[in-house]
């Protein structure tokens, strides 16, 4: 037998930081949508709020454009800053494509 | 998205709810979403990432066993194409001795990381460099191109993180100036974006900065890399500008475009999307001057297009590359033309008049640029294609003959220039190649 031994190429990765806490329930929670405004965004995003706000007590989904839009902004600093002021206890990104 | 979270340092999943594109087009049924509330709740409340590893250090081997070398050998391939590793092509496995050979083209250690290679953040050496090179059948003295390359390919103004994966087919072109172009063959004459059995570098090059991107990078096609088309994806393209026939006065691109001294070995990495043979040449009786005129006024028409993946690099990087042989370039410097007028003239008419802008729904994609200078462009009329003429790229470069040249559309923010950094060893490595390769000079080639 001739055995061939040879690297892998994929390279290494580095996981960083972790991530965010999962809650524990819904009801009563304030969420926050970050939206990069494309992909029928205006549409699908405002029913998930719809949904979320009538099977959950007492939760609050921020409007779509509490924060910054559009794929030019939402991975800015800035934004990120923003989100963290608002006091959200989560937020739910879209849409990727 | 796996890759842009893990990109980020996140471990390589994240909470996710995919549906059929049908969900996100104009008109579509979005009950769908409804039907799947649920998983979009249980993101937020129950969901944890699978992955439980975090790798580093050294590229790990594998190994395949066969009844002869050449059972090994296809075994190997089988392995690497079902580990998502391969291109479709043949390839060499990355062995020790491979790649240990490989690695005496450069004057960097072996560990040494250049960076992370978006969007999925695979850690970035010399060594990762070396396997792609081995993989892809190049030779060690083709290593200090290779590594220039990614190291610009890496540069944040690159944009290479959403390049990677957005829908546009993005592709790295880099162009080559200086000695080294024809010290490890690289072709900048007939057929220069391959493939040259006797100028074989530019294919091994563009192919190894390829399986980086998709083995280190995670551009998959339709997993990690959405790009609908996916053209000249498996060499890139990698070639030489051809100084020896640029017109005295003339510059060659890295001295105009990033101020490297002429001689200087140096790469220069622009992403394009699209290309296309322009018939540059007339067909009757016309003179040189009319033939000229002729010419450039049909390749403006050609850049003369609403050309929406341009606006990425509308302020800072270019419209896209223009390529027109030597003996073209002969005759026009004859004529008073520099690459500078010659930039001039293409910004000038390749302006889209503001009617014709708008019936093509251009002015939305402007206004929703990040850059205030893209959208404050939307003012003018004609519109310009890019803000200034200094931001198209002009190389001599194809065959000797006059018909045709050659547009590369780009889709590129920046135009990112290095210098290639070469070993002592390097004409050691040289003296390898014209014993392996035969002879490497002009006057050894068909």
């Amino acid at each position: 037998m001739v055995k061939l031994d040879f690297h892998d190429p994929s390279g290494s990765i580095e996981v960083t930081q972790a991530h965010a806490r999962r809650l524990k329930t819904l009801e009563g929670k304030r969420i926050g949508i970050v939206t990069n405004e494309q992909w029928q965004a205006f549409r699908t995003l405002p029913l998930l709020k719809q949904m979320l706000e009538q099977d959950f007590p007492g939760a609050e989904v921020l409007a779509i454009d509490a924060f910054p839009q559009g794929n030019a902004l939402i991975g800015e600093e800035e934004t990120a800053k923003l989100v963290k002021q608002s006091g959200v206890d989560a937020v739910i990104i879209g849409n990727a494509a | 998205m796996k890759n842009a979270v893990s990109g980020l340092g996140l471990a390589p999943d994240a909470a996710m709810i995919t549906f059929p594109i049908d969900m996100f087009l104009p008109g579509s049924d979005i009950a769908p979403l409804n039907a799947r509330r649920h998983e979009f709740y249980a993101g937020l409340t129950q969901w944890k990432s699978a992955f439980s590893q975090s790798t580093s250090g050294a590229a790990p081997l594998v190994s395949v066993e066969g009844e002869s070398y050449e059972d090994a050998l296809d075994k190997a391939n089988h392995l690497l194409l079902t580990n998502l590793w391969g291109d479709g092509l043949p390839l060499w496995p990355a062995t020790r001795e491979r790649v240990d050979r490989i690695i005496r083209g450069t004057v960097l250690p072996r560990t040494h990381v250049i960076g992370k290679f978006p969007p999925r953040g695979g850690i970035t050496t010399v060594e990762t460099c070396a396997i792609a090179l081995a993989m892809a059948g190049g030779r060690p003295e083709y290593l200090p191109v290779l590594i220039a390359a990614v190291d610009a390919f890496l540069d944040p103004e690159s944009n290479a993180e959403q390049l990677q994966a957005a829908s546009g087919s993005a592709f790295p072109v880099v162009i080559v100036n200086g000695p080294i172009a024809k010290q490890i063959r690289l072709n900048s004459g007939f057929g220069c974006l391959g493939p040259d059995p006797q100028r074989p570098a530019g294919a091994s090059i563009g192919r190894a900065l390829r399986l980086i991107q998709q083995n280190v990078g995670g551009a998959l096609p339709g997993i990690g890399a959405m790009a609908n088309y996916g053209g000249m994806r498996y060499t890139n393209a990698v070639f030489a500008e051809d100084e020896d026939r640029l017109p005295d006065g003339w510059q060659p691109h890295a001295t105009e475009r990033h101020g490297y001294q002429r001689g200087a070995n140096s790469i220069s990495l622009v992403f394009a999307n699209g290309v296309t043979n322009i018939r540059r040449r007339g067909a009757k009786k016309e003179t040189a001057e009319e033939d000229t005129l002729q010419g450039m006024h049909r390749m403006a028409d050609f850049m003369r297009t609403p050309n929406l993946a341009g606006l990425a690099g509308y302020e800072k990087g270019t419209p896209g590359i223009l390529m027109i042989p030597g003996v073209v370039a002969q005759t026009m410097a004859g004529l008073g033309w520099s690459k500078k007028s010659m930039r001039e003239f293409f910004w000038e008419h390749s302006k889209i008049p503001a009617a014709d802008l708008r019936r093509a729904g251009g002015p939305a994609w402007i206004e929703i640029d990040a850059n205030a200078i893209t959208r404050e462009s939307l003012k003018l009329d004609p519109w310009p294609i890019t803000a200034k003429p200094d931001n198209f790229v002009i190389l001599v470069a194809g065959g000797g003959h006059p018909t045709n040249s050659y547009w590369m559309q780009g889709y590129t923010p920046r135009v990112i220039g290095r210098e290639v950094r070469v070993p002592e060893s390097f004409e050691q490595l040289l003296a390898e190649a014209d014993r392996d390769l035969g002879c490497g000079s002009d006057a050894c080639m068909i």
